[in-house]
């Protein structure tokens, strides 16, 4: 255990990277989005008609998914952190093992912590009806728009699941450069294709359909979480024989 | 005792490239150990076994009595810097930071005096080091560890005579304080001669000598003068090398040489010098057909 504590202690050394550029980025791209919506007049939208422009009202919030950088952010950084420090970790006597729990319990840690802010920004932006310009850039129908508590657990496990996914490439990128990325990708497709022609084969497309009209957000959060637990087993089956 | 390091039957196979040929391998605790080889022959790929950062394709390596791969036990008692060594992207500062969280006998105080003798600004990104100032780097993190085994290939890339001979002052110094076992790859096999205690001698994923350093020296003697002098001297005793130049020859004759030897040899006017400990290694790091004659 102090080894993974270690370990995180190592990928936060320069503390910025991992801890302040998906706020950075999610900012700017918060930034840009509310200039957009404070330029432009919101609930209502033009239409051409045979009689000329006409503006007609907004059925719905100005929902921006803006919020989806931070998510492709913890990608990034899983795979940045983890490829790039696992030959110093190994030469300081680390274990592939310790260095892989230590990492993903670092990510854990962040997505958590994350998740959390992510939820209070939420919060934030409903008692402000969009931030005064009903611009919705941190809740998105569905999936992230139930209470503050969902909002966080949901959000904590996308994000970790991400930067576990990362961490996956980045292993992958270790091991077998930029032709094992790809072959991994393809690999992927392959499943995704083969999934699709069993659902196919099975004449299955309405119980698929059923079963995620009937999924909750919180049933989905658990797919996800069980996906992320695949996925951590995947990357720990790829570092074991690593070699640096 | 039972020895720190013991390898027996180790062969590592790139494809069809044979890195490491059934090497077998003993080292005591306490000692420093000369690992030299040419380029290739090796060095690098056992090292990075004993360290547990490459797996054997067959064959026992037992470090403090047990497999180093994945052993945390064995491995958090080692620390092995390489020449290549990758680092994040982060400052020299930040290196020795997280180099001190694994290592219980880590010395701050070490590590701040070598990085001034060896002018390491603390502030600069690694990445931004020269190749002398990278190696110099590895030097630091591996002798301020003080770990039990400590590996160190090719540490003196791209260092200046200065630096290296401040390496070597550093390293016997603190080994007198603080013994261990140490491994270390070179080609600066003479400059490294009056540090090492052992000599193992690998090449082409081969050990082909194993000898303590004293028992080396004067082990082969060059013969060196006219060519029926030599030839008579050398009649009967086993012959490394011969080379041939006009009407003179030099010989390679293993063995050590007795008072009546050096006599003889006197009365026929040769000069006998004994091979240094790198022309040995070049001796025996040989292709097999060694008789070549020069006109």
């Amino acid at each position: 255990m102090k080894t993974w504590r270690d370990v995180a202690r190592y990928h936060l050394v320069v503390p910025w990277a991992p801890l302040l550029i998906p706020w950075a980025i999610l900012s700017g791209s918060f930034l840009v989005n509310l200039v957009i919506f404070a330029l432009s007049p919101y609930g209502h939208h033009t239409v051409m008609t045979s009689h000329g422009p006409v503006s007609v009202q907004d059925a719905t919030h100005g929902y921006t998914g803006g919020v989806a950088t931070i998510y492709i952010l913890f990608l990034i950084i899983g795979l940045s952190l983890v490829g790039r420090s696992l030959p110093f970790a190994l030469s300081l006597g680390v274990s592939r093992r310790s260095y892989y729990a230590g990492s993903a319990a670092l990510g854990a840690a962040l997505a958590v912590a994350d998740g959390l802010v992510l939820a209070g920004l939420q919060a934030i932006e409903r008692a402000t009806d969009g931030w005064g310009v009903r611009m919705f850039f941190f809740r998105v129908p569905y999936i992230l728009a139930g209470p503050w508590y969902l909002t966080w657990l949901t959000s904590s496990v996308a994000l970790a699941l991400l930067f576990i996914y990362g961490m996956w490439f980045g292993i992958i990128h270790r091991r077998w450069n930029l032709f094992g990325v790809a072959a991994f990708v393809i690999a992927q497709l392959a499943v995704v294709l083969a999934v699709v022609l069993l659902v196919a084969g099975a004449d299955a497309w309405s119980s698929v359909g059923s079963f995620f009209t009937g999924l909750t957000a919180a049933g989905l959060t658990g797919l996800l979480a069980v996906l992320a637990v695949l996925l951590l087993a995947g990357g720990h089956a790829t570092i074991r024989r690593a070699t640096v | 005792m039972s020895p720190v390091i013991s390898v027996a039957g180790l062969t590592r196979r790139y494809h069809d490239n044979l890195a490491l040929d059934q090497v077998s391998l003993e080292v005591e605790a306490t000692s420093i150990v000369g690992l030299l080889g040419r380029n290739g022959a090796g060095k690098t790929t056992l090292l990075r076994i004993l360290a547990g950062q490459e797996f054997p394709s067959s064959g026992e390596v037992l470090v403090h009595g047990a497999a180093p791969a994945e052993n945390e036990a064995v491995l958090r008692r080692l620390v092995f810097v390489r020449e290549d060594q990758t680092y994040p992207d982060f400052k020299v500062g930040h290196a020795l930071r997280v180099a001190s969280w694994f290592y219980p006998r880590w010395n701050a105080a070490l590590a701040d005096d070598l990085l001034a003798d060896f002018g390491l600004p603390p502030g600069r990104a690694v990445k931004k080091l020269s190749r002398g100032m990278r190696s110099a780097l590895g030097i630091v993190i591996g002798l301020a560890a003080r770990a039990e085994v400590t590996m160190f290939d090719e540490p003196y890339a791209g260092l200046d005579a200065v630096a290296r001979q401040i390496f070597y002052d550093r390293l016997l110094a603190d080994y007198a304080e603080h013994p261990r076992t140490i491994l270390l790859s070179t080609h600066l096999i003479d400059e490294a001669s009056g540090l090492l205690e052992r000599v193992v001698v690998i090449d082409r994923g081969r050990i082909v000598l194993t000898a303590d350093a004293d028992d080396l020296r004067g082990v082969a003697t060059a013969v060196t003068g006219p060519v029926l002098a030599v030839d008579e001297f050398a009649a009967g005793r086993a012959v490394w090398d011969r080379r041939r130049i006009a009407s003179r020859a030099s010989v390679v004759v293993a063995g050590g040489l007795d008072e009546a030897d050096r006599l003889r040899a006197a009365s026929l006017h040769l000069d006998l010098t004994p091979l240094t400990l790198q022309q040995l290694v070049v001796q025996a790091a040989q292709p097999d057909d060694r008789e070549r004659t020069s006109a």
